[in-house]
């Protein structure tokens, strides 16, 4: 991360009320619902089955066994099931919910990767743990993704900085409001978009827990660790979304409407876009991916860096 | 009991199956998942995912202590619906029920359980894990090293792939010894079903017997069967969407007996799967059956140049046969996306026989010859079956792939083992 000094004097933030973590999680809970629900529904799902569907999966994982494998490395397991929604939900603390975040960090950008980092960690510790082959080939699958998708995501989430000259999530929306980010730096927000996809492991990027390898990192999990495990991945999906938001979208300004009700607006739409994109496309896999990333992905991303930089200047 | 019973009668109204193909059973297998699909049950995945075991067929003995190892596999709450490959249609549906009727009765759920952990002395986790495609290293013994292909020493695995694995065919197994996710070798096995039923080519049989079949039922039959492999590649390929549109499409044209209108739809599939740039991007150079020296590449569907395509399949085919090669019945040649396209332009090409009344005389199934009646040209050669060709040439294709390459090659191959011997063994590489 460079350093890049903040162009207004720093201001000290009003305190957040207490109530806003409440509203976080229950926010994020009803997006990864409704994306498994759109998911569904895109899927040829019937209307009572589609809103149903991911309640009647968590049921059925509260009341089953668990899988126990040949020697499992069990805490390592536990403890990379348990990253994934923690993770997700801390990397949400510094997205703003309207105009404040739950933390509003000066640091806020580097938080927000630093907690998306932490599901590289995840993924491998629950496909190495479980001592089995299948899920041990999607971690693989997961750290060469890592290896794909974080230097252009990094440059991406940099570029937003830059334009806003600040790491602060929340200044970074409030730079928006003569402009959107995704109007005039478009490549970071392509990128990003693609490095979201990839970051929660969706979609054309989801074959580290791909059918061919039998559900790859989660082939063994069942019980409460899918459950976890699931829940985590939705919640995943639906931060990597928010976060477009106020880093690209505006944040929450907007005509008319409350900051909180535009913020909500946009972040279903980008959801409703990662959703669809699953349908819409194959799966992508690094072998032949990673040659893309490195050679058109990070340089663009870089020189979209440049523009940005030479702009603010 | 009550708040765990209770989620226990919820969740049993969408259950995750896994199905467990057996040669043999492919019929029931389609009327199983037409019927799935119905009911919006989402495939499982793994034995871990599932709840639901659907047996479709007999199966052999080897094939039968594979799925015994999968249903041990399975954590409780669990059911099994065995679906013998004669089961008429309304028995499959009364099977899922009874299956999930099993599901949700907590009393019955709850013996399992008693019974389970009585026998394996509480650990279950000492189920012998080879054969059922999920498993660890089962006898934990240590992995030995060797070189791999891009020149480092790595641990070699052994990992079976198959028989019971989704988009996966019925009955194969594939011994892979790999390294990381790069398959070094392979061995192909065929473990068989009872029963002698060949689903896919049932209507060319049926003729050879003197049995009047129409030639609309052979060119349901054949697109049905390439839709079917379509889907499994695209599933394989990560497209779900696509690859349940081409199932819905076969459920319609074999059960529901979907007349010209399904042309449309057809097309429409088949148009975007093939302007998906992605698809092409992601499959293309993967699988190459190189041109064999006598040019015998069989190469059938949008091109009507080969010889070998029209009428009876005792036509004469390519020159390079003459020579006693035992290749006519090979799978395509090329790559995958273009054994991808040989199927989408023959679905196409079948399409325009539905609704065609008179009577089917050829030979010449979704998989090539069916040998219902044996070749007129070399009466003293016995007929090569196309599987067995198909899975002669698997092992060489695998040894290097990466794994998701790996299955994709073998979904593009995607051998009907209700064609193979009933014999366990096939093919060694």
């Amino acid at each position: 991360m460079p350093e890049t000094p903040p162009m207004t004097p720093p201001m000290t933030p009003p305190m957040t009320p207490p109530w806003t973590p409440f509203a976080l999680f229950g926010a994020l809970a009803v997006l990864a619902w409704g994306a498994a629900a759109l998911d569904a529904a895109l899927a040829g799902g019937r209307w009572p089955g589609i809103v149903t569907g991911p309640l009647r999966g968590a049921a059925r994982e509260l009341v089953r066994q668990r899988r126990r494998t040949v020697m499992p490395d069990v805490p390592l397991v536990r403890a990379g099931v348990c990253a994934l929604p923690a993770a997700a939900v801390l990397a949400a603390v510094v997205l703003p919910l309207g105009e404040r975040p739950v933390a509003d960090l000066s640091v806020g950008v580097v938080w927000f990767n630093a907690m998306e980092v932490c599901v590289w960690w995840a993924l491998w510790l629950t496909g190495w743990g479980v001592n089995s082959l299948h899920p041990l080939i999607g971690g693989y699958r997961f750290v060469a993704q890592g290896l794909a998708y974080e230097l252009p995501h990094m440059f991406a989430l940099i570029t937003a900085a830059l334009g806003a000259g600040s790491l602060r999530v929340s200044e970074i929306a409030a730079a928006q409001r003569g402009l959107w980010f995704a109007v005039w730096m478009p490549v970071a927000f392509a990128v990003y978009l693609v490095s979201a996809v990839a970051m929660a492991f969706w979609g054309p990027m989801d074959r580290p827990v791909g059918s061919d390898i039998a559900g790859g990192v989660r082939a063994e999990l069942s019980g409460p660790d899918r459950l976890v495990f699931e829940a985590g991945r939705y919640l995943l999906l639906a931060v990597a979304a928010a976060a477009a938001v106020p880093l690209f979208l505006g944040g929450g300004v907007g005509p008319a409407l409350p900051p909180w009700l535009w913020t909500a607006l946009k972040t279903v739409a980008v959801l409703a876009v990662l959703v669809w994109a699953r349908h819409r496309l194959p799966g992508v896999r690094m072998d032949r991916f990673t040659r893309v990333s490195w050679l058109v992905l990070i340089p663009v991303s870089l020189l979209q860096l440049l523009v940005v930089g030479v702009v603010v200047l | 009991m009550g708040l765990s019973e209770r989620l226990l009668r919820y969740a049993a109204g969408r259950p995750r199956p896994l199905l467990a193909g057996v040669p043999h059973g492919t019929r029931v297998r389609l009327l199983a998942e037409a019927e799935l699909t119905r009911r919006g049950w989402p495939a499982a995945r793994s034995p871990a995912e599932a709840d639901l075991l659907v047996v479709c067929g007999s199966p052999g003995a080897a094939l039968a202590e594979a799925v015994e190892v999968v249903w041990a596999d399975m954590p409780a709450p669990r059911a099994r619906a065995d679906l013998p490959g004669d089961l008429p249609p309304e028995r499959v549906t009364a099977a899922l029920d009874g299956a999930a009727r099993h599901l949700a009765d907590g009393r019955a759920q709850r013996l399992d359980v008693a019974r389970r952990t009585g026998r394996s002395g509480g650990d279950h986790g000492q189920d012998e894990d080879h054969g059922s495609g999920m498993g660890g290293p089962g006898g934990l013994e240590m992995a030995g090293r060797g070189p791999d292909r891009d020149g480092l020493a790595l641990d070699r695995l052994c990992l079976p792939l198959g028989p019971v694995l989704p988009d996966w065919p019925a009955g194969l197994l594939v011994e892979t010894v790999a390294q990381g996710d790069v398959v070094q070798e392979a061995r192909v096995e065929v473990l068989g079903g009872a029963g002698e039923e060949r689903f896919w080519d049932e209507p060319w049989l049926e003729a050879a017997r003197g049995r009047s079949v129409t030639r609309d039922e052979a060119a349901r039959r054949t697109a049905a069967a390439h839709l079917d492999s379509l889907g499994r590649l695209l599933a394989v390929a990560g497209w779900d969407a696509e690859a349940s549109r081409a199932r819905r499409l076969r459920d319609r044209l074999l059960w529901e007996r979907a007349g010209g209108e399904i042309a449309g739809d057809v097309t429409r599939f088949t148009r975007r799967v093939r302007r998906s740039r992605t698809l092409r991007w992601m499959l293309r150079g993967l699988g190459t059956i190189g041109p064999a020296p006598g040019r015998d590449g069989r190469v059938r569907g949008g091109a009507p140049d080969g010889p070998g395509t029209t009428g009876d399949g005792s036509a004469p085919r390519g020159p390079g046969t003459a020579g006693g090669a035992p290749g006519p019945a090979g799978p395509d040649r090329g790559d995958v996306p273009g054994r991808l396209e040989g199927w989408l332009a023959r679905t196409e090409a079948a399409l325009r026989g539905l609704g065609d009344g008179t009577r089917l005389t050829g030979d010449e199934g979704p998989r090539g010859p069916v040998g219902g009646r044996p070749p007129a040209a070399s009466p003293a050669a016995p007929p090569v079956s196309p599987v067995l060709s198909v899975l002669s040439v698997m092992p060489g294709l695998l040894a290097g792939a990466e794994l998701a390459a790996a299955r994709l090659i073998i979904a593009s191959l995607d051998p009907d083992l209700d064609q193979a011997p009933s014999s366990r063994e096939a093919a060694r590489a």
